[in-house]
């Protein structure tokens, strides 16, 4: 499904809302005022939200249930979404990675954090790329990591 | 009186109800329609797109019912947190509790009518609502 948005220049906390928001869902930004999200009675429900804010705002913004007419190019867009949940599982890796080095206090502290951050990306993550495995191991090292008894 | 909301409910609708027959109408009738034309002339609608009673400036329903309402019950306002973050997830509030109502409520939805799941949520606010006073009044979580 598609949101179709026009909004004012300025103010610009709506603008930086509505783009975070998006990020959020997990949406691609197809065009500059065209989201893209897979079909869902979630995503449906809070794109929905997501019109009323930016009519809200002085924009414009219609909801489209649309499918690509070429394969290929669904194929590509597949691909980008799960190569920017890729990225932001890359980031928790190397975070994880990082952490291992840290006093046990901390660390401990930077895995609930990561933990949480796991949970956020799985939930806009439609095309499950291979780091989302590797990334649900890197916090069950550092989990088993911070329960090593200390001394 | 009647009211009127979106068929499939989910945790605003559901707490919105709550809200109505707990503290603005107990003998709330409510009507579950597929799409905004379908309401009935009588009915109040809410958390749906186009109303007064809905989602407004980054708010959900639940936040817009108490703007409206003028609840100033901070008790309220502790579980219009949890709502919130259950509905939308965005990280205005630190709700811990969000995640686990969100999927309560969304199993309830898969084996129960709407109907149902409102007389099921019922008695979760009522004790998520005592949970909270509790906890505001002790200044730190009840036991």
């Amino acid at each position: 499904m598609l949101l179709a948005y026009r909004l004012p220049r300025e103010p610009s906390t709506p603008r930086s809302g509505l783009w975070r928001k998006l990020r959020r869902l997990g949406a691609a930004q197809v065009l500059d005022g065209l989201a893209a999200l897979p079909l869902d009675a979630r995503n449906r429900e809070q794109l929905e939200w997501l019109a009323d804010e930016v009519v809200e705002a002085g924009g414009e913004a219609t909801i489209w249930v649309g499918e690509l007419t070429s394969a290929a190019q669904e194929r590509e867009l597949a691909r980008s979404m799960a190569e920017a949940v890729a990225a932001d599982y890359r980031t928790l890796i190397a975070d994880a990675e990082a952490a291992r080095l840290e006093p046990p206090g901390r660390r401990r502290r930077t895995l609930g954090r990561l933990r949480r951050e796991l949970r956020r990306i799985r939930s806009r993550d439609y095309f499950p790329p291979r780091e989302r495995e590797l990334a649900q191991q890197a916090v069950e090292e550092l989990v088993a990591l911070v329960e090593e008894p200390v001394g | 009186m009647r009211w009127a909301t979106r068929r499939h409910c989910h945790v605003d609708r559901a707490a919105c109800a709550w809200l109505i027959r707990r503290f603005l109408d107990p003998e709330a009738e409510f009507v579950f329609v597929d799409d905004p034309d379908e309401v009935p002339a009588d009915a109040t609608p809410f958390d749906m797109r186009g109303v007064e009673l809905s989602h407004h400036g980054g708010d959900c329903s639940f936040e817009t019912f108490l703007r409206r309402y003028e609840l100033a019950d901070p008790v309220l306002w502790e579980i219009a947190k949890v709502v919130h973050e259950a509905d939308l997830a965005d990280e205005r509030y630190d709700a811990p509790e969000a995640p686990g109502l969100d999927v309560l409520l969304r199993g309830l939805s898969m084996v129960r009518d709407d109907e149902q799941l409102l007389a099921l949520a019922g008695p979760l606010f009522d004790g998520l609502y005592e949970y909270r006073k509790r906890a505001l009044l002790l200044g730190r979580e009840p036991a």
